[in-house]
């Protein structure tokens, strides 16, 4: 099979906010960019949000427009439903093998009509994005801001019954297709591979995931998103309209015992921005934060909280011990409460709903493949960080957004750039200028 | 537009398909039998009227979270349609879509 070959002045990894910033504003200098993204779409994280903090701004109406400018633009490739399987330095650059996983569907000539979803006979479980919460039929366009607006065959649920091969307008099903290899040429390397959760299973005293009420807060972000998995805000055990919602702070952030001693500094932030948003779509509900400390650190997020504080939000300072719950699934919260004197009493109340302010942990370890040492906490270390924030020990090698560390939206789009100036300051010094760049045909991307 | 010959070319490549896949087709025809039964017996029930999900539940004998499942899954595939609450206001009602 022959090999799909990239030549670029950069490879950015990873297709969240940071990454397709990076990719944009490298993009916007005349650099050829590519994006390897894992998943079947871009937008990372952000795409799955409701509203942003401190703004309150729609996250889809913001996200869905950089998708676009990222997929469109002159001087990027992008590469979804793709990984970086090796990468090796070859002289000034580096030469990355890619593979591109087959959707079975060829994306050249898929539409995103969803024909072929709409004919499918069998659904599973939604999990990427709604955590089980919905279904999608067995071959799907992941979302309705997906970009690529392109479909994929779950083979593993398939029943090869052909309904979708018939129903296609545009020949595009292709159960034949197998992994494609890729190879990247490129000068430089960005790092933007986020972050992941902590699981909802982590704290056998918050329920082990058992407890169908206790819910995370990227879950409630699905619930509270207009094109969440039930339109609205109603609890997963039997879809009642919560009356009582209650959030439990640092469940999985400054827990030695999860061995993560960090503050994940977007959870304080986030359930505030969640209280706010519960109140408008359940007036009539009581919101409840359970908090040991609460951290608003940016720009107009003090008056955030204070906001939220004069709509009725009830903040009570204490350590939540344990969750069980009743025999209706009612989840009882059992909490050590401080009051402003010090003093502290244990006592039980019962929620409709709980939701788990989960931490943010590294994405995935980059040293086996990219050779770049991550720290203590696991996210990728950057030597100089009060100097050269997106810089790591390795030339060339770059990295932006949450994957050096948790961090919010308007922190990685700072950073990436930051990461996207630094990756051209090198390309300009170390690796042929720019000029040079621009009278070289052969350095545009070759994607045959 | 497809000829007969590419047609045929086509059927042969999904009963091989299914040859080589054995395993996870007889998984997936056993789940798709379990999902109609369980659209067949919830869109029973919506026919004699909206109902809350722990109402239909109770209706089809099945675990509410498992209702509340497939009237997601039904809804976002426009089968079923919300229909107001129910008396206490707690509980929204489902509707099948054709009824309307
Ligand atoms: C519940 C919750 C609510 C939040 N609300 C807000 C808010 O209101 N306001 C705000 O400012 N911030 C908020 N945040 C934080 C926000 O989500 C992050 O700041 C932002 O998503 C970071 O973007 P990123 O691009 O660095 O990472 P991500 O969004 O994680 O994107 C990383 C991308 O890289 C891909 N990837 C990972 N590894 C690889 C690999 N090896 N190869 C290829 N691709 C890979 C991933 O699939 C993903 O698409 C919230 C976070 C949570 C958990
Ligand atoms: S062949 Fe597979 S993907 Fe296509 S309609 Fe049938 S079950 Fe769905
Ligand atoms: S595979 Fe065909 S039917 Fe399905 S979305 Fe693409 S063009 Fe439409």
């Amino acid at each position: 099979m022959s090999t799909n070959q990239i030549k670029v002045d950069a490879l950015v990894v990873g297709g969240g906010i940071s990454g397709m910033q990076t990719a944009l504003d490298l993009g916007d200098q005349g650099y050829k960019v590519a994006v390897v993204e894992r998943k079947s779409s871009i937008g990372g994280k952000m795409i799955d949000l409701s509203k942003v903090f401190p703004t309150l701004d729609c996250c889809s109406c913001i996200t869905t427009p950089k998708m676009s400018a990222t997929a469109h633009h002159d001087n990027i490739t992008l590469l979804t439903y793709s990984e970086i399987e090796s990468i090796n330095r070859d002289g000034n650059g580096f030469k990355v093998q890619a593979t591109k996983k087959p959707r079975y569907v060829r994306e050249d000539d898929c539409t995103g009509c969803r024909s072929c979803e709409l004919v499918c006979p069998l659904e599973v479980s939604e999990d990427e994005h709604e955590f089980g919460r919905t279904s999608h039929r067995v071959v799907y366009v992941p979302f309705s801001t997906a970009v690529p607006q392109k479909a994929l065959v779950d083979l593993d649920h398939c029943l090869f019954c052909g309904k979708c091969i018939q129903a296609c307008p545009s020949d595009a099903i292709d159960f034949t297709q197998q992994p494609e290899p890729v190879e990247i040429e490129t000068r430089s390397i960005v790092l933007a591979t986020g972050f992941e959760t902590t699981p909802i299973n982590a704290k056998k005293e918050y329920g082990a995931g058992k407890l169908r009420n206790v819910i995370s807060g990227m879950m409630m972000e699905r619930l509270l998103a207009p094109t969440g998995p039930y339109g609205r805000v109603l609890r997963p055990s039997d879809g009642k309209m919560p009356a009582s919602i209650a959030y439990v702070q640092c469940a999985g952030s400054r827990d030695q015992t999860l061995g993560v001693p960090y503050c994940s500094r977007v959870c304080c932030m986030y359930a505030i921005k969640q209280a706010m948003l519960l109140s408008g779509a359940l007036p009539l509900a009581e919101i409840t934060i359970y908090y040991m400390d609460i951290r608003t650190f940016g720009k107009g997020y003090e008056q955030f909280y204070q906001n939220a504080k004069a709509m009725g939000v009830e903040f009570l300072k204490g350590k939540v011990a344990r969750i069980t719950e009743d025999e209706n699934q009612n989840p009882i919260v059992r909490v050590e409460l401080i009051d402003e004197f010090g003093k502290t009493r244990v006592t039980e109340r019962q929620h409709d709903l709980v939701v788990l302010s989960v931490g943010l942990l590294p994405g995935g370890n980059p040293q086996p493949k990219f050779g770049v040492p991550v720290g203590e906490d696991g996210f990728v270390q950057v030597p100089d960080y009060n100097v050269f924030p997106a810089v790591t020990s390795q030339p060339g090698i770059f990295v932006t957004g949450a994957a050096a560390g948790p961090m919010d939206i308007v922190d990685s789009i700072m950073m990436a750039g930051a990461a996207a100036s630094s990756a051209a300051s090198y390309l300009e010094a170390g690796n042929g200028s720019r000029k040079e760049a621009q009278r070289q045909p052969e350095r545009s991307v070759e994607y045959a | 537009m497809t000829t007969n010959e590419e047609k045929k070319k086509r059927t042969e490549m999904l009963v091989e398909m299914r040859k080589e896949r054995r395993e996870t087709v007889q998984r997936a025809q056993e789940l798709l039998k379990a999902q109609q039964s369980a659209r067949k017996a919830l869109e029973r029930a919506l026919t004699g009227g909206p109902h809350s999900v722990p109402q239909l539940a109770q209706a089809v004998n099945m675990p509410a979270h498992e209702a509340l499942w497939h009237i997601a899954a039904m809804k976002k595939y426009g089968i079923v349609a919300e229909a107001g609450t129910d008396e206490s206001g707690d509980y929204y009602l489902y509707r099948l879509v054709k009824e309307a």
